[in-house]
């Protein structure tokens, strides 16, 4: 909001600061003032006025405050109506309100001259970016900035039977505004109407049919004061801000409307040599009073951490407009109206006193240490486990689009937002997944090798979960079990296994997976995560050119099933005797059966089974698989002869099943 | 009987090993003399013949001239070995200058980096990480922090930046939502930090994000002040930037504090002196912060006369793009690698 300064300093007898300095001293105590301007032989301070001080929406607000940071007196202001003893505004005009306002006043003035307004308004006008229009609508407007009371002045004559009313608009009822738009109204847009029909968009805009014209002479002057969630509402509804709205929606000091209207009156009949007609018509049912709190110093203190006299706290309240006794009984003006509470006083006495000359002092308390956050170390310690394997985190957004969904096959479970930024972000993520497919998309062309993890939350039916998911390009299957498993391992999990993918015929209809090239991730016959690799599918969708294999995990299981507990296993201090044995089955035969075969043939003596080749192309329907078993005992040193048996007992187990043949070497 | 001189024979083999220039060279001469063939062989084959009396004395010479001759060919094959590795190092080289395989290591995203440093910062300082929903209602989001319905915040926070999902509910628009989670079930004294995803309809730019990281900070007790606030948080500023910073705090308006701040951090570019990042002021805005109101700890079935503390909300990416100079926010969202490898 725009301020002149030669109008604040207009306000005291003493010099004020520099306008720089000044705008440093208000951006320190009071409200941030975004930018000082020189224009003319005037300076404009724009101020960033708190949305709670409305009574700093205007030139005097501002100078109460400067008053109060500077010790400045302000200026007795001198000024008188006076009003026609034969003319009374009650016999030409009258008002009703049905609703929407907590007073509404309102005067006569006859006998008009509308013409320019003289230098000096036009000059404060348009330092505060208003366009003179003429000199009655410069007046409420002046008058607005000067004490921040929006004012409306009506053409009286062409107020249809000269009848003010202020009700919520009919539906159908329609207006055209000074600045010649027209607007649909309905139920919840107040309106002042006259007997036929609404003259002006209550506490927003007037009419055109009963604004000031030249050939006006008698000003029916509104000064009012409406409620603001209507006049908030009405301005969102029909998309339109004014300076007046701005000010009513935040809501204003009823015991304004008077001061400000007799100020407009009497500028008026200076400047437009008007006749004040006698009265003031004013609705005022409710009439609202000081509000009174007692200030504790003793608070004040503990709450800033720092003491400040008596008598400087009594000085500081007083310039800001409050009445207080040496009690610290403190009455608060009604144009205060974002005071109701010590703690606000208090923050009165800190700000003008000055955050700056509190001193930082360390709290003193018991020496409890923080609880530990049990998901988030495990966060990290995954993030760490992941990154050492060579995976770069990422942060995709927690929205997706409309389309990402349908290609998901999202549909059921995804939450939508009522009012996305874009069509982009429409729908809340129910897997991390399409965002890691989205980025190898963006990241292919400079990378060929892409390993990216995202740990973050995921919604579905608008239920949310932390979910760890995870992509690697390249026919890299088993490369990401062996990465589920070390992390598994690392994190103290060890009873978990892959399990295949079987989905129902519905579900491998949308599936994102090649479903022979998937598996369930179980620990106890429960689901915690999946691998496998992206269905072509997806591939072709997103235009990725390599191969993905992924994996996703419920981080909230994961992370209740890591243990830190870990033993101790002492190692077998005897040699070891090592034997390779190479079987011929067919294709279709998992590895997973022959190393069952071999460890039932000889456990006990088998310290470790390792796969070290798999050869595919021997034959049309077998492969081969060649292990190497390694036998230890960890109480003594095994014998050859015990090997010898174990291992003859081995083959004879494995050539039980007649399509399975070792091959000797 | 031929006259054995062990002396001569000595010595001419002393000189023939001092002249020795390689290993082979010496291995050479060792077998003339003591190889099978060798002069020390042939004399200990003559040894038995002699007579008693002097066999004893001869062998006794003879066999210290041995022991001699042999650290004699020790010591020198020691030198030459030397001196051959000596020669050999002096040859073999490499080409520091070549760039090396990429070492498959992977990185942290920045927030992730900048969270750890936070965390660490505050829990050294006695402050507990706790986090929240993403989805929240309108009673922790709005409400129970002293934004009623109708009230202008309100407004600009749900009209104009919340996101609200159709099947009702909503987007948490700050992480403040946490303050009145924790107080509803957790009594003071308190000292928590929130770090965590928000979510704000705004159009994004260089500098605006609509799903972007915030830092609550909440420390309520019985005597919490704003001496206290500007020492906690001038601390954990100067240790998440690792330099001397200042701090200033400027009146401000949040439904949920009272008295409410803006805090301004010395730039930690220009260090105050004025540059492009600071617009020449000097200062960085970091985020709002102030005294919990005490319509929040009612709210929470709290004592407000029992209670008070403070509260703050910072930008963490902004406080993360002022560490590592990243100009544009939008970068953290992108998962571009070129962006992320440089973590």
């Amino acid at each position: 909001m725009k301020f002149s300064f030669n109008w604040l300093q207009s306000f005291f007898d003493k010099k004020l600061p520099k306008p720089e300095k000044l705008a440093e001293i208000l951006t320190m105590h009071c409200f941030e003032v975004e930018k000082v301007e020189k224009i003319g032989k005037d300076f404009v301070l724009d101020i960033d006025v708190l949305p709670n001080r409305t009574d700093c929406y205007s030139h005097l607000g501002i100078a109460r405050e400067i008053s109060s940071i500077l010790g400045l007196k302000l200026k007795e202001e001198k000024w008188k109506i006076q009003e026609e003893k034969n003319l009374k505004a009650k016999d030409f005009a009258s008002i009703k309100v049905f609703s929407g306002c907590q007073r509404y006043t309102a005067r006569v003035i006859l006998d008009v001259k509308v013409g320019e307004s003289p230098q000096w308004i036009k000059e404060r006008l348009e330092a505060c970016g208003i366009k003179p229009i003429n000199n009655v609508v410069d007046i409420t407007n002046y008058v607005m900035l000067e004490l921040g009371q929006p004012l409306h002045a009506f053409d009286l004559e062409k107020i249809e039977g000269k009848k003010v009313i202020v009700r919520f608009a009919k539906k159908g009822e329609k207006i055209s505004t000074l600045d010649d738009e027209k607007y649909d109204l309905d139920k919840d847009i107040l309106v002042i109407a006259d007997q036929k029909r609404p003259i002006a968009i209550a506490g927003i805009k007037g009419g055109k049919e009963t604004g000031i014209s030249q050939n006006t002479k008698i000003v029916f002057l509104e000064s009012a004061n409406f409620d603001p969630v209507i006049i908030r509402r009405s301005s969102v509804k029909l998309d339109l801000k004014t300076d007046a709205s701005m000010r009513f929606s935040h809501g204003l000091d009823p015991n304004l409307t008077e001061i400000a209207i007799n100020r407009a009156a009497y500028l008026i009949s200076k400047i437009c040599g008007g006749k004040i007609a006698k009265g003031v018509l004013d609705y005022y049912p409710e009439k609202a009073l000081p509000k009174k709190i007692k200030l504790e110093i003793e608070k004040v203190e503990s709450l800033l951490g720092v003491k400040i006299p008596k008598s400087r706290i009594l000085k500081i309240l007083k310039n800001l407009g409050f009445k207080v006794n040496q009690k610290l009984e403190v009455e608060v003006p009604t144009f205060r109206r974002d005071v109701s509470i010590q703690e606000d006083l208090i923050e009165e006495i800190g700000r003008i006193y000055g955050y700056e000359k509190i001193q930082k002092q360390f709290p003193i308390s018991a020496l409890i240490p923080p609880k530990k956050n049990s998901e988030i170390f495990w966060e990290n310690f995954v993030k760490d486990v992941l990154v050492s394997l060579g995976f770069t985190e990422v942060y995709n957004y927690s929205f997706l689009s409309k389309e990402d969904i349908e290609n998901f096959g999202f549909k059921k479970e995804a939450t939508e937002i009522e009012n996305p930024a874009s069509a982009f972000y429409q729908f809340l993520r129910p897997s991390l997944i399409p965002g890691l497919i989205k980025n190898i998309q963006k990241n292919q062309a400079e990378f060929s090798e892409i390993k990216i993890f995202e740990i973050g939350k995921i919604f579905k039916n608008k239920k949310e979960k932390k979910a760890l998911a995870g992509v690697i390009t390249g026919e890299k299957f088993f490369e990401a079990k062996g990465v589920i498993d070390a992390l598994l391992k690392k994190m103290g999990i060890s009873n978990f296994y892959f399990d295949f993918y079987q989905p129902t015929p519905e579900e491998s209809k949308i599936s994102i997976w090649k479903i022979k090239k998937s598996a369930e991730i179980k620990i106890d016959g429960e689901e915690i995560g999946f691998l496998g690799e992206i269905s072509k599918r997806i591939l072709e969708k997103y235009k990725i050119k390599n191969n993905i294999v992924a994996f996703d995990i419920d981080f909230e299981k994961l992370a209740k099933l890591a243990t830190e507990e870990h033993e101790y296993e002492p190692f077998s201090v005897y040699p070891a005797i090592v034997r390779d044995i190479s079987v011929l089955v067919p294709k279709n035969v998992l590895v997973e059966e022959i190393m069952n075969v071999i460890e039932e043939a000889a456990g006990k003596l088998i310290r470790d089974i390792d796969l070290f080749d798999i050869y595919e192309e021997i034959e049309e329907e077998r492969k081969s698989l060649a292990f190497r078993i390694i036998f230890q005992l960890k109480e003594r040193a095994i014998l050859p002869e015990e090997v010898e048996k174990a291992f003859q007992k081995i083959i004879e187990n494995l050539e039980k099943n007649p399509n399975w043949e070792v091959r000797k070497k | 009987m031929e006259k054995i001189d062990l002396k001569s024979l000595e010595n001419k083999v002393r000189k023939k090993i001092e002249k020795a220039e390689s290993l082979k060279e010496l291995d050479t001469i060792f077998k003339e003399v003591f190889g099978k063939d060798g002069e020390v062989k042939k004399i200990s084959k003559i040894i038995p013949k002699l007579p008693k009396k002097q066999r004893k004395i001869f062998g006794e010479k003879f066999g210290k001239m041995k022991e001699s001759l042999m650290e004699e060919f020790e010591k020198k094959a020691k030198e030459l070995k030397e001196k051959a590795e000596k020669e050999v190092e002096e040859k073999e080289w490499i080409d520091i200058t070549i760039p090396p395989p990429k070492a498959p290591i992977g990185h942290y995203h920045p927030i992730t980096l900048a969270r750890r440093k936070i965390e660490e910062i505050f829990q050294s300082m006695g402050f507990e990480v706790v986090e929240g929903p993403e989805i929240e209602d309108e009673w922790h989001n709005f409400d129970a922090l002293n934004i009623p319905p109708d009230h202008p915040a309100r407004d600009v926070l749900s009209l104009g930046k919340t996101f609200y999902l159709k099947s009702g509910g909503l987007m948490r628009s700050h992480t403040s939502s946490v303050q009145i989670r924790y107080m509803e079930k957790n009594s003071p004294p308190l000292r928590i930090i929130v770090p965590g995803r928000v979510f704000r309809l705004d159009a994004i730019d260089a500098s605006h994000e609509i799903d972007f990281w915030q830092l609550e900070g909440l420390m309520v007790g019985k005597d919490i002040s704003v001496a206290n606030f500007k020492a906690i948080i001038e601390e954990f500023l100067k240790r998440f930037f690792e330099k001397e910073v200042k701090i200033r705090l400027r009146p401000s308006f949040f439904p949920f504090t009272e008295p409410s701040f803006e805090v301004d951090i010395s730039c930690v570019l220009c260090n105050g002196k004025g540059c492009q990042v600071c617009k020449n002021s000097g200062w960085l805005e970091c985020g709002g912060a102030g005294m919990v109101h005490p319509n929040v700890y009612k709210n929470c079935k709290l004592n407000p006369k029992e209670w008070q503390g403070f509260a703050f909300g910072f930008g963490m990416n902004r406080l993360v793009m002022l560490k590592y100079k990243i100009p544009d926010i939008r970068l953290f969202n992108s998962g571009d690698l070129r962006f992320l490898h440089q973590f």
